[in-house]
């Protein structure tokens, strides 16, 4: 088998899986994991926003909670002060996300390295302090909480709404499986191919033409666009807004599980997230301090495995297959 | 206009401790180009090693000695088993030192607990100062920050040690070249940047609260000191720790404490923008 084979196994079998999970999951564990799956959909794909900068154009962003909570606030101020129906809502959430993020890109992306680092926690920051402070708007420290609208009506009798587990649970999974469809479909085309050349060297990037900034400023976006789903997602979900969720704490965890799930492959994100939620779920009970082995699998990673589980896997089913075929496959392009 | 001035004297004085902290922040970013995340969690440890030197020895002046030692002790080990192994992959020194500060606050509230505690100051009483009673503490405090500033810049221009810290951040390469040992002098300068947050921990803990989530609150101020005053810069961190400080001091007289910081944190970005090297950039180098 080549690698591209097994990786293409590897996605069908978590399609397979996450379609299955209602019913397969409450066979082998409590049905709480249904609704603990879901949530790692949700937070994955913070990750991958984070991903997407770090792992595809070289900048990591410590604020990516910001549009995060600004789709969680879009969604909860939406519905709860301006009366808004379930996808207008929606709508609202993602679009504030993304036009938020389009004008701190703006700023943020003039600076590289550490300084953009630093840029994107105060972004995060300003409007975290601002969200606890305007309380008649926000909530304040209370959050925001709203009743559900449902997704569609038709009549009296006919309602689809998200206080069914089930279509909750489909209404996230298929969502965040279009982000990833988005998601692979771009990094496929030349403005994938433009993002990885400017991680790789912008120097060159810019002489062979590319316009280093205005590529930095579309990743941005496309990764605030991500995050702002993310955020009404989780707004729909538990059904509140709160600014907690927009602090840097946050922007560091989603950092963490990229990290940890291997930056620069696609589905490295939902890996490293589902292993440190399921750590969270299963030994937070067990163990009150559990956090000290979070904190000890970061470093340990970063020192001796940068590049992630993803990383690993990557190098694992390539030296495989090289031992079988003879050839190592070097296709890059190809990496999902 | 008694509060302003009271708020004001107070924002100096916090400006002070946060100058010290935020020098070792400065320091180890300058030399080992190490985004600090953890450096709030190395003052909350100095609160609450300088708890428990009091708890064990009912003496507060002791800790002044003993935490900065142990503070010295704990950067060089962790500089030692984190920082040392990263120092190629400076972009992930963020996401270690972030997992550092996660170990760091979790130790203290398996060990010290989740309950905040306050601490009486070692002096107490008052002194009459621009028409309003002024705490006596409150301005030792202020005096053990500028001395132990002054020591810093002292060790650093006035020995040997300090002239190869300078050195190995001016070139490192030609610095080892020339015989300059500098892993010891990264190592070194880790420990002292852990031991002045440490001692900012010990001078600040009868103002504020010892609490495992003390360090989160500092860490953004300390940053803004950093990058106003220029990264690096150790002179413009000092005094834009000061001014940031004495202006959160007043403008949190006149409005919401949170609306001080978002207008500061509003002016670091406009200098992150406008003037990445800080403001006293070109007046030092």
């Amino acid at each position: 088998m080549t690698p591209t084979k097994v990786h293409q196994l590897g996605i069908i079998a978590l399609i397979v899986f996450t379609v299955a999970a209602p019913w397969v999951l409450p066979l082998f564990v409590d049905s709480f994991w249904v609704d603990i799956y879901s949530e790692m959909l949700i937070w994955s794909l913070l990750a991958a926003s984070v991903n997407l900068l770090f792992g595809y154009v070289g900048l990591l962003s410590f604020g990516q909670a910001l549009f995060f909570g600004m789709g969680m606030y879009g969604v909860a101020i939406g519905i709860a002060k301006m009366g808004l129906g379930f996808w207008p809502a929606f709508g609202f959430g993602t679009f504030l996300a993304t036009a938020m993020a389009a004008v701190a890109g703006v700023f943020a992306v003039r600076l590289t390295w550490h300084y953009f680092a630093i840029i994107t926690v105060v972004f995060s920051l300003i409007f975290y302090f601002t969200a606890l402070s305007w309380k008649p708007l926000t909530g304040g420290d209370d959050g925001l909480p709203f009743s559900m609208p449902p997704i569609f009506t038709f009549g009296e009798d006919v309602k689809l709404s998200l206080t069914n587990t089930t279509i909750q649970y489909y209404f996230i999974a298929l969502t965040v499986g279009l982000c990833y469809t988005l998601l692979a479909i771009v990094l496929r085309s030349p403005l994938g191919r433009a993002f990885r050349t400017v991680k790789e060297n912008d120097m060159r990037a810019s002489l062979i033409g590319l316009n280093v900034y205005l590529v930095r400023l579309t990743a941005f976006i496309c990764a605030g666009f991500i995050a702002g789903v993310a955020g009404s997602l989780f707004a729909f979900f538990g059904r509140y807004a709160s600014a907690s969720y927009m602090f840097y704490h946050v922007s560091g965890e989603a950092v963490v599980w990229a990290i940890i799930g291997g930056v620069g492959t696609l589905l490295g994100p939902v890996v490293g997230t589902s292993l440190l939620i399921i750590l969270r779920e299963e030994l937070s009970h067990v163990w009150e301090h559990y956090l000290l082995l979070v904190g000890s699998i970061v470093i340990i990673v970063v020192i001796f495995a940068p590049r992630g589980l993803g990383g690993l896997w990557h190098g694992l089913v390539n030296r495989l297959a090289s031992r079988n075929d003879g050839t190592l496959d070097s296709s890059e392009e190809t990496k999902l | 206009m008694d509060v302003v001035i009271a708020l004001g004297m107070n924002g100096i004085v916090w400006g002070l401790i946060i100058a010290l902290i935020a020098l070792g922040l400065s320091i180890i970013f300058g030399l080992l180009d190490i985004i600090n995340i953890a450096h709030g969690d190395f003052f909350m440890v100095g609160t609450v090693l300088a708890w428990f030197v009091l708890q064990t020895t009912g003496n507060y002046w002791l800790a002044f000695f003993i935490v900065p030692i142990i503070g010295f002790g704990i950067g060089a080990l962790i500089e030692y088993s984190v920082i040392q192994p990263i120092k190629n992959a400076a972009a992930l020194s963020i996401v270690a030192t972030f997992g550092l500060s996660i170990i760091l606050q979790e130790s203290v509230r398996a060990t010290y607990g989740a309950a905040p505690t306050r601490l009486v100051p070692p002096i107490t009483g008052t002194i009459p100062m621009f028409g309003l009673e002024y705490e006596i503490y409150r301005l030792f405090a202020a005096a053990v920050s500028i001395f132990a500033i002054a020591l810093f810049f002292g060790f650093l221009h006035r020995t040997k040690f300090g002239t190869w810290m300078r050195a190995v951040r001016f070139d490192p390469e030609m610095a080892t070249a020339m015989g300059i040992p500098a892993r010891k002098i990264y190592m070194v300068t880790f420990a002292i940047g852990f031991a002045m947050a440490a001692l900012g921990g010990v001078v600040a803990a009868p103002i504020t609260t010892v609490d495992f989530q003390g360090g989160v609150d500092i860490l953004p101020f300390c940053f803004m000191a950093v990058i106003i005053g220029g990264l690096g810069n150790l002179e413009g961190t000092v005094a834009a720790a000061v001014m940031l400080a004495f202006f959160e001091g007043v403008m949190a007289s006149f409005f919401d404490p949170t609306i001080a910081r978002i207008g500061s944190l509003c002016l670091m970005s406009i200098v992150l923008l406008i003037r990445p090297h800080g403001i006293f950039a070109g007046a030092t180098r």
